[in-house]
């Protein structure tokens, strides 16, 4: 392998890395938050796609305008998902209704965008392209590197950035946090749980709408987007569920292995993936990362 | 300072206050002692807006009981929850950090350290441990904490839910000092549920003994403590030296 192919597949793993990180980052935020793991993760991602699609290619707004815009979507979304899919059924008897129901909220969304938009896939241009519209790519040396790659890249490190610095510095974060720990104790000091309730799960749908927004013109818009949560999971399976850092790191190994594999086994890139899950779970199923709160023995 | 009428708790359909009507004095320690599934928690819950209830409850004179627990606590009640409920994951200077929203928002501009001295110099404890998370900490720790966070929301009333439970003697001990400590220093009215009915009552200005929903016995401490209902059922016949 040339050290060429190695950069560029490196990169290519990374980024795609950065995006599972950043849905595998929203999904311990609602872990932790309203104790569900959300199967329409990805779906979020594609509804963020899908709209993006729709102010940048119906609306034809320019970037500047079309991302504030796309935000308070995001928010929305975020919170309407938030009052159908999790508020009605937190006092269920059992808590596994509230997980099947984001179930169901998946296969929701999908039809939904196939309803509205029709379900023939439909093309977003990469954010810097050339002249006559493709991709624009960066050559150092021998080493190609699509810009877009490198814009998820770095997209994707100010986002976690921004939500670590947003939990552990400023003090609405550490109120979120104590909700999120025991919600009980928070309502009893003051703390309306439902408000950051809803915070968390705006700010989950903004990340993954952004990633809708940056893995579109990859894979172009399309209702199938949602699959990309699978990944995801493995990657916060491996780094662990307790803590972000694991999680980030957990998916970034995932899509680097993807990346890598796609060389020597183009076709079985998914079964290396989840092979790579497998192995996980049989020889450290509590992941690499540990939560920063421990059993006392 | 709070006045309770013909309150009712409910959970689900399970009536777990059958009409209680009490008094709460201002500057006074009072006491709610009885025995397991009497309605003690659920009173207090009741109190702070953490289960369904119907009746009056009178906190300087305006009526609160149909409030949320966010209400309550902003117009200066604070509620130590049974079992502690620190927050495991903060270290303990963030828990009491936390314990201020009620009067610092939540954008929290506003410098809290007077408060945060305060309840540093009433449990040291606490200093020592500053940076240490919630759940690293021993049982009595937690229950400072748990007392302290309390404190730090400057409240007018504290409501303290079986402070002494599963700690050892000793700290207990320690504990109730203090109880008694905020009580005199700082002039706070405090409402003490307890199972441990003789450390209370040696606590209490006033005593209120809880039975299946109802208050069958109540009176100042002293003379609850000599009544020969609650020397059967909650101090024990014999030890008639020990009780003093």
């Amino acid at each position: 392998m040339t050290l060429s192919l190695f950069v560029s597949l490196f990169v290519d793993g990374l980024s795609m890395g950065m995006i599972y990180a950043l849905l595998g980052m929203g999904l311990i935020l609602l872990v932790r938050a309203v104790g569900i793991l959300n199967f329409a993760q990805g779906d979020l991602l594609m509804i963020g796609a899908y709209i993006c699609g729709c102010l940048f290619l119906d609306l034809k707004l320019p970037l500047w305008i079309m991302f504030p815009i796309a935000i308070v979507w995001f928010a929305l979304i975020g919170i309407i998902f938030m009052f159908t899919v999790y508020w009605p059924l937190r006092k269920a008897s059992y808590s596994q209704a509230t997980i099947i129901a984001t179930m169901g909220a998946s296969i929701v969304l999908q039809e939904a965008v196939k309803l509205i938009w029709g379900s023939s896939p439909r093309a977003m241009p990469a954010i810097v392209q050339n002249a006559n519209g493709s991709p624009k790519i960066l050559n150092v040396g021998q080493v190609t590197l699509p810009i877009q790659y490198l814009i998820i890249l770095g997209v994707g490190m100010v986002i976690i950035y921004l939500v670590l610095k947003l939990f552990e510095k400023l003090y609405v974060g550490k109120l979120m946090q104590a909700a999120c720990q025991d919600a009980y104790a928070a309502n009893l000091l003051g703390i309306p749980s439902i408000l950051t309730i809803c915070a968390t799960y705006a700010i989950v749908m903004i990340v993954c709408g952004t990633c809708g927004y940056l893995v579109a013109p990859q894979f172009m818009i399309r209702s199938t987007l949602g699959t990309l949560q699978l990944r995801a999971f493995a990657g916060v399976v491996i780094g662990g569920f307790g803590s972000i850092t694991g999680a980030v790191i957990g998916c970034l190994i995932v899509g680097v292995v993807e990346s890598f594999s796609t060389l020597f086994l183009s076709g079985y890139k998914d079964v290396t993936v989840f092979l790579l899950l497998i192995i996980f779970l049989v020889l450290k199923p509590t992941g690499l990362f540990k939560g920063k709160i421990g059993d006392k023995a | 300072m709070i006045t309770i009428k013909n309150l009712h708790a409910y959970y689900g359909t399970i009536e777990a206050l059958k009409g209680i009507s009490l008094n709460i004095a201002k500057g006074k320690i009072t006491c709610l002692i009885g025995s397991n599934g009497a309605g003690k928690s659920s009173l207090l819950k009741s109190i702070s807006g953490a289960c369904s209830r119907t009746g009056e409850i009178l906190f300087k004179g305006s009526d609160i009981v149909a409030l949320t627990p966010q209400k309550v606590a902003n117009l200066g009640v604070a509620h130590v929850p049974e079992g502690r409920h620190i927050f495991p994951g903060l270290t303990v200077k963030e828990n009491l950090e936390v314990g201020t929203v009620t009067w610092r928002g939540f954008f929290g501009n506003s410098p809290y350290n007077e408060e945060l001295e305060d309840v540093y110099n009433l449990f040291p404890r606490l200093r020592e441990r500053a940076d240490q998370l919630g759940w690293s900490l021993s049982g009595g720790e937690q229950q400072m904490l748990a007392i302290g966070r309390a404190l730090m929301a400057r409240p007018e009333v504290l409501l303290l839910d079986e402070p002494s439970m599963g700690l050892a003697p000793l700290v207990i001990a320690e504990l109730f000092d203090k109880i008694v400590d905020i009580n005199r220093k700082k002039h706070l009215t405090i409402l003490l549920v307890e199972q441990n009915a003789k450390l209370a009552m040696k606590t209490a200005d006033y005593t209120y003994v809880l039975e299946r929903g109802k208050i069958t016995i109540e009176g100042p401490s002293e003379q609850v403590r000599n009544d020969a209902r609650v020397i059967q059922s909650y101090l024990g016949k014999f030890a008639r030296a020990d009780r003093n």
